[in-house]
C-alpha cells in the first residue's frame, strides 16, 4: 500500500479538475434542462486560447486565465444568442440535436483552421515536480487544482447568497412559478449558459499545461464530466462535486489495478449501472428521469 | 402508388445509373449515398418510429463489421455467416441496452447509448487477440458473392440497393401496420398509449432490437465494401451522429426521409472533399462545418425535415392551384 498516498492525491486533484468541467454542465441543464453536448468543444477552445497566447506572445497559462473570462463571457454570450435563444422552448430532440451539432461545427471549425496537429503548452511550472506526503505531482496540476476548486467554490457561493443566484435557483426548481413571481426566466438562462461556459472555458486554459491540445481534446472530458453529472444528479452541483471525486478515484484506482488500457471501461461501466438503477444520481430525487427532465 | 412515387424514382434512376455510366467515382457516390441512407433507415426505426433517439448506433454497426471480418480472418468463414452472427449479436445487444435503459427517456436515453457504445469502443480496440486492438482489422478479399468479394462497383450497386429497398420496406411496414401506429402512439404519448393497453415498453424494445439488427448488416456490408475495419470509426460517436443526422434532415420517422438525407449529406461530403483537398488538405474538415451548422438550422427551422418541408410545399402548391380554379368557375 505504499502507493496510496499518491493514489489519494492523484485522485484529489483530478477530481478538482472534473468539479470545474462538471459544475457548467450541470448548472446549464439544471437552468435550462439542456444537455449541452458541446461542452467538451468549449473546453478545446480554452485549451487553444492557452496555446495560442503561448506560442505566439509567451503567455503562461495563468496570466491567460484572466484574458479567458471575457472572452468566454463574449463566446457564451454570442453562442447563446445565435444557438441556443431560439431553441430554449423547443422539444429535448431538438435541443440536443442543435448542440450535437454545435459540438460538429465548433470541433471541425478547429480542425480546419488550426489542423489536426498534437500541440504542447509547456511552461517552466509543468515540468516543476513537487513532492507532498510520499506523492509526486507536478506543480501545474496544483494550481489547477487550487484555482478550480476556488473557482466552484466561487460559483456555489454566488448560487447560494447572491440575489442572482437565488433567481436560478428558483428558475431551475420551478420555471412557472418563477416566470409568475416576475422573474425574467429569459434572462436567467442568458446567464446558466454563459457562465458553464465560462467555467468550462477557464477549466480548458487550466488544463493546457497538463494534457495535449488538439481538435476533439474536449471528448474525453466531457464523457467523464457527463458521468460526473449523472452520478451526482443532473443539476445538482454538490452532487457534480461528489461525482467528480467518485469518478477520479475510479479512474486512479483502476488504473493501479486494471492498468491504464481499461480504466475507462470502469467508469463507463459504471455509467451504466448509476443509469439503469439510480438515474437520477446517488443523491437526487427519484423519477427525474422518466419525465426526461 | 402514388405514395411511394419518390421511392420509384430514386431507387429507379439508381438501378439505371451503371447503363448512363461505369465512372468509379460516380458509381461509389451511388453505392455509399444508398448504404448511408439504408443504415440511417435502420436508426429511424428507433430513433424516428419508436421515438427512441440514441446516439450509440455505431454499437451496432461495429458488430455487424467486426463479426464478419473477425470470423474471415481467424476462422475463413463467410462474411454471411458473420453477418447473421453480428445481427444475431446485435439482437441481443439491442434487447439488453433497450431493456436497461426502457424507463430512460430524454437526454437520460442518449447518454447511456453513448456510453454504450464508448464501450465497445474501448473493448474493441483493447482486444488484442480477436480485434487486432486499434490497428483494426484489413478486411480479405476474395472474389466471389459467397466471400462477399464483389470486384465491380456496379454489383456492389445492386447488392447495396437490394439492402436500401428491404429498409425501405421494412420502414413502410412500420407506417401501415397494427405495430406501427402502436409504436407511433407510443412516440406520441407513452403514458396515454400505455393506458390504453398499448404494451409500450416491450414494443419500444422490440423496436430496438429490429433497429439493432438491421444496422448491424449495413456494418457487415460496409466493411466488405470498403475492406477495412478501424475501431476508432466504426465506433465513433460521429458515425453515430451520422445516422441520426441523415434521417433527421431528411425527416425521421418517414421511409423515404433517411434516403433523402444521405443524398444530401453522402453527396455534398464526396463533392466538398473532392474539390477542397485539390486547393489545401486542410479544408477537409469543411463539410463538417456545413453538416453542424445545417443540423443546427434544420432542427430549428425544418424540424419535420427535407420530407416535411417539400410535403408543406406541394399541398400549399395543390391547395393554391385548386383555390385557383374556385376563383375561376
Amino acid at each position: 500500500m505504499a502507493a496510496l498516498p499518491q493514489l489519494v492525491v492523484s485522485t484529489l486533484l483530478l477530481g478538482g479538475i472534473y468539479a470545474l468541467i462538471a459544475v457548467g454542465l450541470t448548472l446549464i441543464f439544471g437552468i435550462m434542462r439542456v444537455v449541452n453536448f458541446a461542452h467538451g468543444e468549449f473546453l478545446m477552445l480554452g485549451m487553444y486560447l492557452a496555446f495560442w497566447a503561448f506560442a505566439l506572445w509567451h503567455l503562461d497559462p495563468y496570466v491567460v486565465l484572466v484574458i479567458a473570462l471575457p472572452v468566454f463571457f463574449a463566446v457564451g454570450l454570442l453562442s447563446y444568442w445565435l444557438v441556443m435563444q431560439g431553441v430554449i422552448k423547443a422539444s429535448h430532440n431538438v435541443q440536443i440535436f442543435t448542440t450535437v451539432g454545435l459540438s460538429i461545427a465548433l470541433q471541425n471549425a478547429a480542425l480546419v483552421l488550426w489542423t489536426g496537429d498534437y500541440r504542447f503548452v509547456r511552461p517552466w511550472h509543468a515540468s516543476e515536480v513537487v513532492r507532498l506526503g510520499g506523492a509526486a505531482l507536478n506543480l501545474s496540476q496544483i494550481v489547477a487544482f487550487a484555482v478550480a476548486v476556488a473557482f466552484t467554490g466561487g460559483l456555489m457561493a454566488f448560487m447560494k447568497f447572491t440575489q442572482a443566484g437565488r433567481v436560478m435557483r428558483a428558475t431551475a426548481e420551478d420555471r412557472e412559478a418563477a416566470t409568475l413571481m416576475g422573474i425574467d426566466t429569459e434572462r436567467v438562462y442568458r446567464l446558466a449558459w454563459t457562465i458553464g461556459i465560462v467555467c468550462v472555458g477557464v477549466a480548458g486554459v487550466l488544463l493546457s499545461p497538463v494534457y495535449t491540445v488538439y481538435p476533439q481534446a474536449g471528448l474525453q472530458f466531457v464523457l467523464l464530466a457527463y458521468v460526473v453529472v449523472v452520478l451526482g444528479g443532473l443539476g445538482d452541483m454538490r452532487g457534480a462535486l461528489f461525482g467528480s471525486l467518485i469518478v477520479a478515484a475510479v479512474e486512479t484506482v483502476g488504473a493501479y489495478t486494471l492498468g491504464i488500457a481499461w480504466k475507462e471501461v470502469l467508469y463507463f461501466v459504471l455509467f451504466i449501472l448509476v443509469l439503469v438503477f439510480r438515474p437520477a444520481g446517488l443523491f437526487g430525487q427519484r423519477g427525474a428521469e422518466t419525465l426526461g427532465m | 402508388m402514388r405514395r411511394h412515387a419518390g421511392a420509384i424514382v430514386l431507387f429507379g434512376l439508381a438501378a439505371v445509373a451503371p447503363l448512363a455510366t461505369r465512372d468509379a467515382y460516380f458509381l461509389d457516390t451511388i453505392v455509399l449515398i444508398l448504404m448511408w441512407g439504408a443504415i440511417s433507415s435502420a436508426w429511424n426505426v428507433a430513433g424516428g418510429y419508436a421515438g427512441q433517439v440514441s446516439l450509440g448506433h455505431a454499437a451496432f454497426f461495429g458488430i455487424g463489421a467486426y463479426s464478419a471480418a473477425v470470423l474471415t480472418v481467424h476462422w475463413s468463414l463467410s462474411p454471411w455467416i458473420g453477418l447473421g452472427l453480428g445481427m444475431a449479436l446485435s439482437v441481443v445487444a439491442g434487447l439488453v441496452i433497450g431493456y436497461l435503459s426502457n424507463r430512460l427517456r430524454g437526454p437520460y436515453f442518449v447518454l447511456a447509448t453513448i456510453a454504450f457504445a464508448q464501450v465497445l469502443l474501448i473493448a474493441a480496440s483493447r482486444w488484442r487477440e480477436m480485434t487486432m486492438g486499434s490497428e483494426g482489422i484489413p478486411v480479405p478479399f476474395k472474389q466471389g458473392f459467397w466471400t462477399l468479394g464483389l470486384a465491380s462497383k456496379v454489383s456492389w450497386l445492386y447488392l447495396t440497393l437490394a439492402f436500401a429497398l428491404v429498409l425501405y420496406l421494412v420502414q413502410v411496414y412500420l407506417e401501415v401496420s397494427r405495430m406501427g401506429y402502436q409504436l407511433a402512439g407510443v412516440r406520441e404519448d407513452e403514458d396515454a398509449a400505455q393506458a390504453l393497453g398499448i404494451p409500450g415498453r416491450r414494443l419500444k424494445v422490440i423496436a430496438i432490437a429490429m433497429s439493432a439488427a438491421l444496422t448491424s448488416a449495413g456494418g457487415t456490408f460496409w466493411a466488405q465494401y470498403v475492406g477495412f475495419v478501424d475501431p476508432f470509426y466504426v465506433f465513433s460517436i460521429d458515425l453515430s451522429v451520422l445516422f441520426a443526422l441523415n434521417a433527421i434532415i431528411g425527416g425521421a420517422g418517414t421511409a423515404l426521409g433517411p434516403f433523402l438525407g444521405s443524398i444530401l449529406i453522402t453527396s455534398l461530403e464526396h463533392y466538398l472533399r473532392a474539390t477542397l483537398s485539390d486547393i489545401a488538405p486542410g479544408l477537409i474538415g469543411v463539410h463538417l462545418i456545413i453538416y453542424g451548422c445545417l443540423l443546427i438550422v434544420m432542427v430549428r427551422f425544418v424540424p419535420q425535415g427535407l420530407i416535411g418541408a417539400l410535403g408543406a410545399l406541394f399541398i400549399r402548391r395543390a391547395r393554391t392551384a385548386r383555390g385557383e380554379r374556385l376563383a375561376r368557375t
